[in-house]
């Protein structure tokens, strides 16, 4: 593996914020009603290619959201909890995730290529601008 | 989004976190979907009221807005909860009730009326033309397409944010372009039944995914009919509203899709999970709930006769109604039969009951049922449904 330079995508800010911290990408849709344990910021959705790993404190990367809108309410009692994702980074913003995202109060960001950012690599965000900087690109 | 110096103030944060949080939901949503302002709503009706589909998760959010002491500034309205005042509550589990409790005093603490229901439309007539911010889809369906007021599906807590504010954005279902046909739905045989309503419904709202069909074909429904339609198309699809009269839009240059009978008989088959022949534990009238209509017309066929034993028979209805329908509902109950109020099979806890197989005239019940409720189902009309249910 090597580490070249730093890149930046831009999208479209949802909720304001800024932070920077470490990836978790999801190449698929995400119901928090499910598929994350609100008790531990763990993944429990079977079907996900993060299953098993914790969203806690990570950039949380997914194309958008689907299923319930209590899902809504499981990202307030993550964030109630301090298991919340530092930020959270769609290609496409759906209601479910951005209503999640107000209450509990965590930068979201979209229109942004997921496929662009791997898990593990450190990332900026700044959700005013709609902005995310990947700090440590990683190529296998 | 252009918002009044008041509704600023609001989203600046100077009237509390509580008001803050509300306005951001609508204002955030509303920049999604691209409108430009915000709306007085009639009404608001909010789902996500129930322990059995909720969980622990919005308890917390409840509690924090409730103790904020934030109000609902116009009508809003309560989705059914998972236990009823006098049957179920006493048949499962005490922390339960106790966690039910603990939604229900939040919600009650903001003003929104106990009314447990998803025909709100029964307890007060909504106005024609009137926005409203209603979530659960049935209502959602049945707002826009028979009673023609104007309204999205809401999710729980977008109606909940709407209520707090008295808004909406203005944007999807409260645009007239919006609500236009946009594919012609010819349906070759009239549905006979509230079943082949339901089933039609199910049909199509896989097919039409978020289209507004104008359905040519069915002869006479009534209310209750539609009602099952519409239930059907927003459980199995997005559709938000479908019109259904012969002479209402031009169809020219419309995308023109047809539903032949074997499409309504298979997808009969397909929602009845039983194997043939089996006997239901649980016969389940009353997905949405039931109207007064419904109600006598039930009372008139079990009357002076009683009900199978080792078999539960529930009617599910609003209390709204069964207040009404007093004379009626004590007609049912001599039969062994049970009016439940505030919920219904889909919200409780069917399978704690030991119930394992539900017949339901509901296509939407035997939709859902077989994942919520971890049952089979037979889905038949109301008549089969009582003769099943009923001794000889």
């Amino acid at each position: 593996m090597k580490m070249t330079g730093q890149i930046t995508l831009k999208g479209r800010g949802i909720v304001e914020g800024s932070c920077k911290a470490e990836a978790l990408v999801s190449t698929k849709p995400i119901s928090f009603l499910g598929d994350i344990d609100p008790k531990t910021g763990k993944v429990i959705g079977k079907n996900l290619d993060i299953y098993g790993e914790c969203i806690t404190d990570k950039v949380l990367c997914f194309p958008h959201g689907h299923g319930s809108t209590v899902g809504s309410y499981v990202l307030y009692a993550l964030a109630k909890n301090k298991l919340a994702p530092k930020a959270i980074v769609n290609e496409k913003a759906d209601p479910v995730i951005v209503v999640g995202a107000v209450i509990a109060n965590i930068p979201m960001i979209d229109k942004i290529d997921i496929g662009s950012i791997k898990t593990g690599e450190i990332v900026e965000i700044d959700a005013y601008k709609g902005i995310i900087k990947i700090l440590e690109k990683k190529e296998v | 989004m252009y918002l009044t110096k008041e509704e600023e103030r609001i989203y600046n944060g100077e009237l509390g976190w509580a008001k803050q949080v509300c306005m951001k939901i609508l204002v955030k949503l509303g920049d999604l979907f691209g409108a430009e302002r915000l709306i007085p709503i009639g009404s608001a009706h909010v789902s996500g009221v129930s322990y059995k589909t909720l969980g622990e998760a919005p308890i917390d959010f409840l509690e924090a807005l409730a103790s904020a002491n934030e109000k609902t500034m116009v009508e809003a309205t309560l989705n059914p909860q998972s236990l009823d005042p006098e049957y179920l509550r006493k048949r499962l589990p005490k922390q339960l009730l106790e966690r039910q409790l603990d939604i229900l005093r939040s919600f009650e603490k903001m003003g929104f009326k106990q009314t447990y229901t998803c025909t709100p439309y029964y307890i007060r007539e909504t106005e024609k033309n009137s926005h409203l911010a209603w979530a659960e889809s049935s209502a959602v369906v049945y707002a826009n397409s028979v009673l023609g007021a104007w309204t999205n599906r809401e999710g729980g807590p977008s109606a909940l944010a709407a209520a707090i504010i008295g808004k909406t954005p203005d944007c999807g279902m409260h645009k007239a372009v919006n609500r236009k046909p946009n594919i012609l739905v010819q349906v070759e045989e009239a549905p006979k039944s509230e079943i082949e309503y339901g089933a039609l419904g199910i049909f199509l709202g896989k097919v039409l995914e978020d289209k507004i069909p104008l359905i040519k074909g069915l002869k006479n429904p009534t209310a209750e009919d539609l009602k099952q339609l519409g239930a059907a198309l927003g459980s199995a699809g997005m559709v938000n509203m479908f019109h259904y009269k012969e002479d209402e839009t031009k169809t020219e240059g419309l995308e023109k899709f047809t539903v032949e009978p074997k499409n309504i008989t298979e997808t009969i088959v397909e929602l009845s999970t039983a194997e043939s022949p089996s006997k239901p534990d649980l016969v389940f009238v009353g997905c949405p709930h039931c109207s007064l209509s419904e109600i006598r017309k039930i009372a008139n066929v079990v009357y002076g006769k009683k009900i199978r034993d080792n078999i539960d028979f529930w009617v599910c209805t609003s209390r709204h109604i069964k207040e009404r329908a007093k004379g009626y509902v004590h007609k049912i109950e001599a039969s062994g039969a049970k009016v439940i109020t505030d919920t219904c099979a889909v919200v409780t806890w069917t399978d704690k009951l030991g119930i394992k197989t539900i017949m339901t005239n509901s296509a939407k019940t035997a939709h859902y049922a077989p994942t919520l409720n971890k049952a089979n189902t037979i889905l038949a009309p109301l008549e089969e449904c009582l003769k099943t249910a009923l001794k000889e």
